[in-house]
């Protein structure tokens, strides 16, 4: 699913040269779940966003879906993002003016399905994450664990490859948190790849493998992959 | 497009919303009755005054010397200004066209009684009195009739009250005069006057004095030299010579009589210039209005759309990791843009055939032709579409990457 070889991400201002990420290797297999860990500054962030395509590497080789993605211009990387990976953020970034259907709608729009196509996949991924019955709501109707649920719902309706979690329950409170693992896992289980960056040794215990990052490198790759037995769908 | 979706969001901040449709709506009313008020002014200086203005020039005589001979100074100099070469022709004039200060008289084809007649029984007029050469001075065209003989010309002094036998008036006047008949050979009345005088010619256009008279295109000539205080005289010379003529016939006037004063002397350039100075300045405020209000309400577009994307920078970066690519942002702020302003437009709209007939009620302006709204909201529209490109271009410059960012 993601293959990433001696990849490299250098920010750089007149004054200052930093190596976010050197030296990077990862692959992660279709279906796995890893969790991404390591201390603050370590450069988890600079890999999601690499991963993500939200930034571009250095140097090196990424291969995402097969996809060498150092030789895409703007526009097709923001098509292979919106059609291949799901995010979901610590913060939710739901758009607060937008009720929760308008707001699973956004990359549905980017990805122009039409309009009855985008309507059956909101109210399926709404009812997934059990908002079905609030879809006109706001965001700032909703408790933080619901607006996750939303964000997770706006990241699968496009029925992503890869979904990449930034700290998803660094927001909410522990039994909140619980609940967005769950569903998480339940995502895992139906074959969607998902690589989450956390800080919590107990929320990464919870993933198929652990990577671990230092100083912008990988210290520990984790175990080979289990795989989870697939399990249906609910909702 | 996104149309629903952005008007729903808008609907949640309905401030900034109703502050610049508002703006939108106030500029276009102003923005489009003033340019139809500079339309009407601009066509009100741009009417012909049916008179040869480029070759012509006034010059005036001012006599001091006791015993000073008026009708025979007017002989000796109009004889001297024909002798010049260059000059096409000359003559006396009481008064000049477009020169605001004239001599109105009331026309009739009836006997004026002063004590039963009413207003509404005769046409004003203006008078100019001028001799046989005033119609070819004045560049004047004759339509229908003749030119005075020069033994119809007779002197006026300051205390005569009679008029002429013989008058020439423009087709104006005679239309409304004579309607549905030729004026030639017509009598017509002035006051003071019941023996009348003969319309012996029609003039295709002369204009009055008086620019923002309605009966402007009214005007009668009287074959009559005014022997008063001082002489009026107009020359007419070919436009290009026009400038040195001046100097010369001046200089020329000056020379041949030394008991009077030659002054007054204009060019018909600055008399229109003259005539026309408040029409102008008001064409030059309303165009410094319009400017005025379209930059406020470009600044004000620019600055409203400048603090949204300044206040959503964190949601155009998850747009733009959701997949937007950075036209989509562009088009975002577009539409936005458009859906205001033309919330502004529609109300603007309304506003503009408010404001007209607000203006028509209390300064009788003109109805506004139908096309400047759309005309102008089309302009107003592209305003705002080109007021966002810079803000918007910025939004779509935020990196996705910003969506990660916890800050």
């Amino acid at each position: 699913m993601l293959t990433m070889q001696h990849l490299s991400k250098v920010y750089r201002t007149h004054l200052i040269e930093t190596h976010a990420l050197r030296d990077f290797n990862l692959h992660v297999s279709e279906g796995e779940f890893v969790a991404v860990t390591g201390p603050s500054g370590s450069g988890k962030t600079t890999f999601l966003n690499l991963a993500g395509l939200l930034e571009t590497h250095s140097s090196g080789t990424y291969l995402l879906d097969g996809v060498d993605v150092s030789k895409l211009d703007d526009n097709a990387r923001s098509r292979l993002r919106n059609e291949k990976i799901g995010f979901i953020f610590q913060s939710f970034n739901l758009i607060p003016d937008l009720n929760l259907f308008d707001n699973v709608d956004v990359p549905l729009r980017y990805r122009k399905f039409p309009a009855a196509e985008r309507k059956r996949r909101i109210e399926h991924a709404l009812t997934r994450v059990g908002l079905g019955s609030r879809m006109r709501h706001y965001p700032s109707e909703l408790s933080g664990g619901q607006q996750q649920r939303v964000a997770i719902a706006r990241a699968l309706a496009g029925e992503p490859r890869l979904l990449l979690a930034d700290e998803p329950t660094g927001n909410l409170d522990s039994l909140m948190a619980r609940g967005v693992m769950e569903l998480m896992e339940e995502i895992n289980a139906q074959g969607t790849t998902i690589i989450m960056v956390t800080h919590d040794p107990e929320l990464a215990a919870r993933a198929q493998r652990n990577v671990h990052i230092i100083d912008g490198q990988v210290t520990d790759l984790g175990d080979e992959p289990r795989l989870r037995e697939p399990v249906a769908a609910v909702g | 497009m996104e149309i629903r979706p952005i008007f729903s969001a808008l609907m949640r901040n309905k401030t900034g919303l109703v502050l610049i449709a508002l703006q939108v709506a106030i500029t276009l009313a102003i923005v489009t009755n003033s340019l139809f008020i500079i339309k009407e002014r601009i066509e009100l200086m741009n009417r012909p005054s049916g008179i040869d203005e480029a070759g012509l020039f006034t010059v005036s005589s001012l006599p001091f010397a006791p015993g000073f001979d008026r009708a025979g100074s007017i002989t000796q100099d109009l004889a001297t200004l024909r002798a010049i070469p260059g000059v096409i022709d000359a003559t006396p004039i009481n008064n000049l066209p477009l020169s605001g200060g004239g001599w109105g008289e009331g026309m009739s084809t009836k006997p004026i009684d002063p004590n039963t007649s009413k207003p509404e029984d005769s046409k004003g007029t203006t008078i100019y009195m001028v001799d046989d050469h005033g119609v070819n001075t004045l560049g004047v065209n004759i339509v229908e009739g003749r030119n005075f003989n020069p033994d119809e010309i007779t002197d006026r002094n300051e205390r005569d009250n009679g008029w002429p036998q013989q008058v020439i008036i423009t087709q104006a006047l005679a239309k409304e005069l004579f309607p549905d008949e030729s004026a030639v050979g017509k009598r017509v009345f002035m006051s003071n006057d019941s023996t009348g005088s003969v319309v012996v010619g029609v003039l295709e256009r002369l204009q009055a004095p008086w620019v923002n008279w309605n009966g402007v295109e009214r005007a009668t000539l009287v074959p009559q030299r005014v022997l008063w205080s001082s002489t009026r005289y107009l020359v007419r010379v070919k436009p290009a010579e026009r400038d040195a003529m001046m100097k010369t016939v001046e200089a020329k006037l000056g020379e041949i009589n030394t008991g009077r004063i030659v002054r007054g002397l204009r060019d018909y350039g600055e008399i229109r210039k003259s005539a026309y100075s408040r029409d102008n300045a008001m064409t030059v405020i309303l165009i410094s209005v319009i400017v005025g209000l379209l930059v406020i309400t470009g600044l004000g577009i620019i600055g409203m759309a400048s603090f949204w994307v300044t206040q959503r920078v964190k949601q155009i970066g998850t747009r733009r990791a959701l997949g937007a690519r950075k036209f989509d942002i562009l088009r975002y702020f577009q539409v936005e843009n458009f859906i205001i302003t033309s919330i502004g437009l529609a109300a603007g709209i309304l506003l503009s055939y408010g404001f007209n007939i607000w203006l028509m009620q209390v300064f009788d302006a003109e109805r506004l032709a139908w096309y400047y709204v759309p005309i102008g909201a089309v302009c107003v529209w592209a305003l705002g579409q080109l007021a966002v490109v810079g803000p918007a271009t910025r939004a779509a410059r935020v990196s996705p990457s910003v969506a990660t960012r916890s800050v």
